[in-house]
């Protein structure tokens, strides 16, 4: 009977150990879980100082690796390059005509002027920029940073000279601008952002395994914009069945994950590579003084 | 007769510790076939999303700051 007995409160045992360490491990799980929460809770209080000094830096970079995400091709980076041209050429005719209101209101603008002149040396250099070359991207970069720089220094140079009414008196005059070469570029820009999306078209055609030809014509002689363009589309995939939409889905998604990591490797890689020659952002501010 | 009853406790203890266990694995394995689902269903917002990423907007900018 004493062995009947032994027996039973072994197995009660066994069976209550087990279902302890079952719970236990689970909660071990939580207790890592919480852990590691609380450790990376820990690293963003100490370093929150140092993100709110660097969030102007970083919006600035996070939109020019979304800029170079296109750039692995001679169409996109033609694209870039021309909006980074479209956007010195607005400064300097911005600039130019400040100058101009100023030198009539009988001010010193040696510095801005200078400040202008390198803005056309770099407008130049962009200009020359060969779309198809490995190092495009770089130049991008590279110049963009530059150009950013040197309307920095033009804006912080003119709000020594002249008080808040007057800037903004300046401001109202330079708001209207027609300039041909600023038509020009726009023109070129739009036309060439319509054969970047029409060959994006074709590709996804290419993942749903049906082509409309006559709707790509209908977006590039204008009569559809890029938004029905994108409900056209985003249509077509949603009104198909459950499987067919998650493998196109997976597909555009994988496609569109590439780019961005591709993007962002090559600009860390050329960020590293600025810091290491001492050249990074510093760069156009001391070309710029 | 005390012996009985003892017994019968036992059991039914180990019995219901038994159906513990059993109902713990169980309803594990329900919520990761939940799981398993949910990454299937795509909503159709997550979609027009990613085609808004892969085209181009005509009047697109890029911004190098204002000089005034």
């Amino acid at each position: 009977m004493k062995k009947k007995w032994t027996l039973l409160i072994m197995l009660m045992i066994l069976i209550s150990i087990s279902s302890l360490a079952i719970a236990d491990e689970t909660e071990e799980n939580n207790e890592e879980e919480d852990e590691y929460q609380e450790e990376t809770d820990g690293e963003n209080e100490t370093q929150g100082f140092d993100i709110d000094n660097e969030t102007e830096e970083l919006d600035i970079d996070n939109v020019t690796i979304k800029e170079i995400e296109i750039m692995n091709n001679s169409l996109g980076a033609e694209i870039r390059l021309l909006q980074l041209e479209k956007a010195i050429i607005k400064n300097l005719l911005k600039g130019e005509m400040a100058v101009e209101v100023l030198t009539g209101l009988d001010y010193n603008t040696t510095g801005l002027e200078e400040i202008l002149s390198e803005m056309k040396n770099l407008l130049d250099d962009v200009k020359a920029i060969n779309t198809s070359s490995n190092d495009s991207v770089q130049l991008f970069v590279e110049f963009k940073i530059k150009a950013v720089n040197l309307t920095k220094q033009f804006r912080e140079t003119i709000r020594e000279l002249l008080d808040g009414e007057k800037l903004k008196e300046i401001r109202e005059r330079i708001r209207e601008m027609i300039s041909e070469d600023l038509e020009n570029c726009s023109k070129m820009i739009r036309n060439k952002i319509k054969q970047f999306n029409r060959n994006q078209l074709y590709k996804l055609y290419g993942i749903i395994g049906e082509a409309n030809s006559s709707f790509v014509n209908e977006y590039l002689n204008g009569n559809i914009s890029v938004a029905e363009l994108k409900l056209q589309i985003s249509k077509t995939i949603n009104q198909m069945n459950k499987e067919r939409k998650y493998e196109i889905f997976s597909e555009i998604k994988e496609g569109n994950i590439k780019k961005k990591i591709h993007a962002k490797v090559s600009f860390e890689g050329m960020k590293n590579k600025g810091k290491g020659n001492n050249n990074g952002h510093d760069n156009g501010k001391g070309n710029g003084k | 007769m005390n012996k009985k009853i003892i017994s019968i406790t036992f059991l039914l203890i180990i019995v219901v510790s038994i159906a513990i266990v059993y109902s713990y694995y169980n309803s594990t394995d329900t919520s990761e076939k939940q799981f398993d689902s949910s990454i299937e269903t795509i909503d159709d917002n997550v979609v027009t999303e990613e085609i808004d990423n892969t085209f181009l907007e005509e009047d697109e900018e890029i911004e190098i700051g204002e000089m005034i």
